[in-house]
């Protein structure tokens, strides 16, 4: 599968080749250590002044070589088809060796840190509960009413959010079993040949 | 096998599983400890340097520190937690295969706070909202834009709320005329004293 890369991004790589190949190994660590850990852009002022160029066009370079390294391994490109890609550029040959070097040492590290990016649905922290009875009310007095209290401690990217739920001890029985239910269909064979199929 | 300080259900594998590790303790040792972790379990803290030095004999790791820590709290407050007496517990871990010194230092100390760790247990169950404080204010209507001569009697309540999650305190205002006030004030009236023949 080949990366097709837009005509604006073309541009921006452009600038790669008027370089040395120290710089774009030094492009490549920097661009590596934005996706680490975030943008910058005193970096881009820095290298600008050395090079004797805009910071502009520095920073669409490194932005170019994360877009083609985030793309290569969001797709899990072969080799091949890596180099393919580099090829329409037209950079010369020890270029396209940088590139694809950079590419291979840093594709799992970076197919990490994206897999952190998908949305997390908020997950269970802890439980608290109580058992009560209601004994009377304002209007009707001699019951016997029992309810179970829960306050479920829930965690979502470190925000923790508790809520309160109410239930009467007949709905909970209902509920844990509904749950040992959900439990048991991993035994289930359909569950298995799925399980055995991902290993 | 039913245990009764696990609430009348199997021990778990892991308290089965560390209770080897007690054993490797001295029997004075781990009473010095026991006292450690009720403190810990009364929410006065813990003092982890120390218990670090009591193990430091026995060679712990870091992994079996936490470990003795865990199963001991774990213990504790199970058997605090279903009203264990200390005998019925000394022999329960006898079962389980602690040796008789260690049992009946453990189940000594226990014997001594459980009072006290059943009260803090208590304080600490599930409360939604909680009554801080009420003050109040009676005043005396004389007119108003709609009526000229009003004359009437009419009470200001504020309810200082605690929050039971965040531990913050929320006002809560009122305003009650007289009337409504004698009816909610009969039925308070009626419910505490349900309350009063029930404690």
């Amino acid at each position: 599968m080949l990366l097709v890369l837009s005509e604006e991004h073309k541009e921006h790589l452009g600038f790669l080749t008027q370089v040395d190949s120290a710089v774009v190994g030094e492009f490549g660590r920097i661009a590596v250590e934005f996706l680490r850990k975030g943008t910058n852009p005193k970096i881009y002022e820095g290298a600008a002044r050395k090079l004797n160029v805009s910071s502009d066009v520095i920073q669409h370079g490194v932005e170019g070589l994360t877009y083609l390294l985030t793309e290569g391994s969001k797709l899990m490109i072969s080799e091949i088809d890596f180099q393919d890609s580099v090829l329409v550029l037209g950079f010369s040959e020890e270029l396209n060796k940088l590139l694809l070097q950079l590419y291979l040492d840093n594709r799992k590290e970076i197919r990490s840190i994206l897999g952190e990016l998908a949305p997390k649905l908020p997950s269970y922290h802890s439980l608290e509960w109580r058992l009560d009875v209601q004994l009377a009310s304002r209007s009707l007095r001699q019951q016997i009413k029992p309810a179970v209290t829960i306050k479920l401690h829930l965690d979502q990217n470190g925000d923790q959010t508790t809520k309160i739920l109410q239930t009467d001890p007949a709905t909970l029985l209902h509920l844990i079993q509904q749950l040992e239910q959900a439990l048991g269909e991993m035994k289930t064979n359909h569950c298995r040949r799925i399980v055995r199929n991902i290993k | 096998m039913r245990f009764r300080f696990c609430g009348d259900l199997d021990c778990p594998d892991w308290v089965l599983a560390e209770i080897s590790t007690l054993a490797k303790i001295s029997s004075v040792k781990l009473k010095l400890i026991c006292g450690q972790v009720l403190k810990d379990l009364q929410g006065e803290g813990i003092d982890y340097e120390k218990i670090l030095k009591l193990t430091s004999d026995a060679k712990f790791e870091s992994g079996d520190v936490k470990a003795t820590i865990a199963v001991l709290s774990f213990i504790l407050s199970s058997a605090a937690k279903h009203s264990v007496d200390s005998d019925s517990l000394s022999s329960e871990l006898q079962q389980l295969g602690l040796p008789k010194e260690h049992a009946t230092g453990l189940c000594r100390s226990y014997g001594e706070k459980q009072s006290p760790l059943q009260d803090s247990l208590r304080t600490r169950s599930l409360r939604l909202n909680r009554l801080d404080s009420v003050s109040w204010r009676v005043d005396h209507m004389l007119s108003s834009s709609k009526l000229q001569q009003v004359n009437e009697p009419l009470v200001h309540l504020k309810f200082t709320v605690r929050d039971g999650d965040r531990g913050v305190t929320e006002p809560f205002a009122m305003t009650v005329s007289a009337e409504k006030f004698r009816v909610l004030l009969a039925e308070l009236r009626q419910a505490h004293a349900m309350m009063k023949t029930l404690s």
